[in-house]
């Protein structure tokens, strides 16, 4: 290959980076920044504002509420990011096999994904308020008797129920998609070793996975930490302001009550805590496909 | 060959019918008939919220109850006045059109330009420093809380007079940027840099080589970037609520909040209008899937 | 595939910038029509009276020659107002709810005096007095025209009352002795949607008009009283009232308790007229009354609960202020609101002889007579999030609960209030240095 070729590529590749990173810095850094700049004000969103210096950043560090927020979401996440990852991994294995009525139950496992939140308020409410606790008294379980939903103590996992069913069909297209990547003689081989199923799969198909493995990673984690639809729809926060997750209370405060600008620091805070996370994360996770 | 490329990678022209899994199956048939009742069992945790949704969009509002049973029967009859209703409420096919133009653009621009992106910076993020920094520098912005963007945003598109629906495809293409480009690049990964090689004695170009070889064989990859970000625009309300607002045009899920007052809901309705929200998103996964499923390799050899 | 290798990038450009500047070209929006009509435009934040607004909107183009109005009647209209805020697309008039957003918006300095329109004087006094109770720092000047108020109190079911010939209670121990009687029949009380933290609110506001002063926030606000002081009865009732409702009422909903109530599954409702149509819609036939909440013992220190729904303001970026006088003197006319009225129920603000809806009778002699005081959380900034206090307090069995929520109510009051205090402060000792 000679060198003018190599200039010319290298070139096409800073051309195709242009269009979409000109658009980025636009729509994405630019407000960030102005956003930013809110997080030093007491900008409640219109009107006259003053500069309050560092005050509201150290008011997050006082503020209980932001503090249960953070531990609520952070459990959540974690919990979140493991199950979702595990399910739809599985999911993905399964649907890609070979199955009776492939397109029908790809097409009923991607069905949770799109049902719009008052959907998912008003049905699984229903679930969690009439029919756990219906099952319960009859089956004398005593630890369903009540909906999960108003008790300050377990709501998280009503909403992390929701939130994982949701969750799973994206990551599971994310696999699948992954799966279609890995060649079938790899396979073969592995067939005329003799490997077992689980040896195939450790040693043949997650290697191969890996790059995917981590994109889920990183997607899950953000996902569950950004958590806010299913607790608009089924909690808003309660009972006794157990489920207030960080961005339910950047939006709740921020726009629609009078914090614009507190909450816009809590945002900036909230985004270097993720940014962090998920580098941390991809680090890990591109060390383990270089190892693999 | 690239230090991207890993040594197991295939022969570009070799043909895989079958993906992997499928051929373990074929060892042995009786596996597929148990995972298929077990897959079938789960889709009961989706199905029955979806026989409730259903059966209470045929309803009407006397006829909701707090009483299990009653909430589980079927309609007193399965008529379509609700789904017409609805219709009529959220100005059906206007607000259907608008969607779709909203959607369809995005998808359009985003496999346009985030693929060329994903493309670049997979191929060179382990080699340039400068590439694997623009990849961290997008990619963050994934995690940008959309609350802090969405006061400057309202400002800029206005003053820039796209706020209108212009104005929410870009914003679109942007915010699904980074999870895109990350699954492009990370797609790229698996592609060996043998296709670009072959193109480069060809004496075609870096550009050219990219649209009619990369580009094709990126089809499965297309379609699950197509599928998430439909997912993501099709329901969203927030984006157009902010930018939009003012003008003629709405969305479906905009005109869908007509069914939520402060103090009232009409669940019947609302659900309507939902379930026929949801046919066209579905109607679209289920096209995109089956091009998911084509696979790296026969993308390859068709492209 | 194909299809996408035809969109190049520049075509992609080209077509960005064709449609950008279509746009652009098409988006202009004077104050002056094509035919020279003065341009009025109205925002109000109740989409659910669409349909009456629509009808007003028509009635006035058909009457005016000169100006032509437009209302929009948006979803999450706070949001959209908020927005054009920002893009600084101000409408005209706005017609928005008297609330903390009002005292919010009126301190950030967007309304106009309208205190030389005269239809200021057909307003019941009450009303005009709530409004200048939501002024965060007293102002010269009316900055709004009150148009419909709804009511809170209890909702019950009338024919189950006649059947069983309960009376209607008078004080709170008739209150509670009605209560017990209730449920010793079988029957619950009182249902409660606690799952929907701000339904909270309604039994608190009902006895907070009752047990409480009106200015009790801004007489903190000043530092002359505290909430531990003035709403220890309040906090004391509402809990109380928790032996008369179903069990674990976090579980249930504002809609689940709408439903109970419309399917006779209890006796009594301590929500607002609001709910009315709910209710309604899950049972068409029911008869409903109301009564207002008997917080006290003397039945003369009763007051009804009721605040103001909607009132319409004039923005004082707009540059047609003749042109909305017009209209606002318009939508005061006794036939435009009763319009609204007929397609909204509640009360008008303005006096005269009205059609006010049935399931109120029982709220009339305190309406006609005035004796109202505005919902206490009208004054709450949202942020502090009053009603998950009162929920995490309902919830919480230990028995100083309502010591520490009262104190905790004082102590978050305060940082959530802190620049509006300190606003207050400076401008008193400013007004005593004069």
């Amino acid at each position: 290959m000679n060198k003018k070729k190599m200039s010319d590529r290298q070139k096409t590749y800073i051309l195709m980076v242009i269009p979409a990173l000109v658009l980025f810095v636009m729509f994405n850094t630019i407000p960030l920044i102005t956003g930013a700049m809110y997080s030093f004000t007491n900008y409640r969103g219109y009107g006259s504002y003053d500069f309050v210096g560092l005050r509201n950043y150290i008011d997050l560090f006082t503020d209980s509420r932001v503090g249960n927020s953070y531990l609520f979401t952070f459990k959540y996440a974690i919990a979140g990011t493991i199950l979702v990852n595990l399910l739809s991994l599985i999911l993905a294995l399964g649907l890609n096999s070979k199955i009776k009525c492939k397109s029908l139950l790809r097409g009923v496992y991607f069905l949770p994904n799109i049902l719009g939140g008052l959907i998912i308020g008003y049905i699984f409410s229903f679930i969690f308020t009439y029919i756990i606790p219906a099952m319960g008294s009859s089956l004398n379980i005593g630890f369903l008797k009540n909906s999960i939903l108003a008790s300050e103590k377990y709501a998280w996992i009503g909403v992390l129920i929701v939130g994982v069913w949701q969750a799973v069909a994206m990551n599971t297209i994310i696999y699948i998609s992954g799966l279609q990547t890995i060649p079938a003689d790899i396979h073969e081989a592995g067939m005329i070793d003799g490997a077992t199923r689980w040896q195939e799969f450790k040693s043949l198909t997650l290697p191969m996975l890996m790059p995917f493995v981590s994109t889920n990673l990183v997607l899950s984690t953000k996902n569950m930490l950004m958590v806010f639809d299913q607790i608009m729809a089924l909690t808003k926060g309660g009972p006794a302001q157990s489920t207030e997750s960080i961005s339910y209370l950047i939006y709740k405060n921020g726009m629609d009550g009078g914090q614009f600008g507190f909450q816009s620091a809590n945002a900036v805070l909230f985004f270097v805590v993720i940014v962090t996370i998920s580098i941390v994360q991809m680090v890990i996770t591109n060390k383990k496909e270089e190892q693999l | 060959m690239s230090a991207n490329a890993r040594p197991f990678v295939p022969e570009p022209i070799e043909v895989h019918k079958k993906s992997a899994n499928e051929i373990r199956d074929d060892k042995d048939g009786r596996s597929s008939i148990f995972l298929t009742t077990l897959l079938i069992i789960g889709c009961v945790t989706i199905l029955f919220p979806l026989y409730m949704t259903i059966v209470i969009a045929f309803k009407s509002p006397s006829e909701m109850t707090n009483d299990i049973y009653g909430a589980l029967a079927l309609p007193k009859s399965f008529s379509l006045g609700n789904f017409a209703e609805a219709m009529r409420v959220t100005d059906f096919w206007h607000s259907l059109g608008n969607s779709v133009v909203i959607t369809g653009s995005t998808i359009i621009l985003s496999l346009v330009t985030h693929s060329m992106t994903g493309y670049a910076i997979g191929r060179n993020m382990n080699r340039k420093k400068g590439f694997k920094l623009i990849y961290f520098y997008i990619v963050s912005g994934m995690f940008v809380p959309f609350a802090i963007l969405m006061m400057p945003l309202v400002k800029q598109t206005a003053s820039l007079g796209i706020d209108n629906m212009l104005g929410v495809v870009i914003l679109y293409t942007v915010f699904y940027m980074p999870m895109n480009v990350m699954l492009y690049s990370g797609y790229m990964k698996n592609v060996p840099f043998a296709m670009e090689e072959a193109a480069d004695m060809d004496g075609a170009s870096a550009w050219r080589t990219y649209w009619t070889i990369i580009f094709p064989m990126m089809k499965p990859m297309h379609a699950t970037v197509a599928v998430l970000t439909a997912l993501g625009t099709w329901n969203d309300v927030m984006t157009p609520l902010v930018i939009m607002s003012g003008t003629e045009n709405t969305t479906l899920p905009l005109a869908q909040l007509n069914f939520q007052t402060q103090f009232g809901t009409n669940y019947n309705l609302a659900f309507a209008s939902y379930l026929l929200a949801l046919l066209p998103i579905v109607i679209f996964y289920i096209v995109c899937q089956k091009q998911i499923i084509g696979g790296v390799a026969n993308g390859a050899v068709k492209g | 595939m194909k299809k996408c290798k035809k969109f190049g990038t520049a075509k992609m450009l080209l077509l960005t910038a064709a449609v950008s500047s279509a746009v652009l070209l098409s988006g202009c929006n004077g104050d002056k029509t094509d035919g020279g009509k003065t341009r009025v435009t109205m925002l109000q934040y109740k989409p659910e009276a669409v349909k009456a607004f629509e009808e007003i909107e028509r009635r006035f183009n058909e009457s005016h020659s000169d100006i032509e109005l437009n209302i929009e009647s948006p979803n999450e209209a706070m949001t959209v107002l908020k927005t054009r805020l920002i893009r600084e697309d101000y409408p005209d008039i706005v017609g928005i709810g008297g609330d903390i957003n009002y005292s919010n918006f009126l301190d950030a300095d967007l309304f106009e005096d309208i205190s030389d329109i005269e239809i200021i004087d057909d307003i019941k006094p009450a009303y005009l007095k709530m409004e200048k109770e939501l002024e965060f720092i007293q102002k010269d000047g009316v900055y709004a025209i009150p148009y419909a108020a709804n009511c809170a109190g209890i909702l019950y079911n009338k024919d189950m009352f006649d059947e069983n010939g309960w009376e209607i209670p008078e004080t709170w121990s008739e209150f509670t002795a009605l209560c017990e009687k209730i449920k010793s029949t079988g029957t619950t009380p009182l249902y409660f949607g606690y799952k929907d933290t701000w339904t909270c609110l309604a039994p608190w506001n009902a006895l907070a008009v009752g047990l409480a002063p009106s200015d009790v926030c801004s007489s903190v606000n000043a530092g002359k009283t505290t909430f531990k002081a003035e709403y220890d009865e309040v906090a004391d009732k509402i809990k109380q009232l928790l032996d008369y409702a179903e069990p674990n009422p976090y579980a249930y909903s504002y809609n689940d308790a709408c439903t109970a109530f419309a399917r006779g599954e209890s006796a009594m409702y301590p929500i607002g007229s609001y709910a009315v149509p709910q209710i309604l819609s899950v049972n068409p036939e029911m008869n409903i009354d109301s009564f207002t909440f008997p917080a006290n013992e003397d039945k003369a220190d009763n007051v009804l609960n009721s605040g103001i729904d909607l009132q319409f303001c004039v923005m004082k970026e707009s540059k047609n202020k003749d042109a909305a006088y017009e209209v606002l003197r318009f939508l005061n006319e006794d036939e435009t609101v009763q319009i609204y009225l007929d397609n909204q129920g509640g009360i008008p603000c303005k006096n005269g002889d009205f059609t006010i809806p049935s399931m109120l009778n029982g709220m009339t002699e305190y309406i006609n007579s005035g004796r109202m005081s505005d919902f206490h959380d009208h004054h709450y900034p949202s942020e502090m999030s009053v009603d998950a206090l009162i929920q995490t307090y309902l919830m919480d069995g230990s028995e100083n609960s309502a010591e520490i929520f009262l104190e905790r109510f004082d102590a978050e009051w305060a940082r959530y209030n802190r620049d509006l205090i300190a606003k207050i402060k400076k401008y008193e000792e400013a007004g005593s240095n004069e």
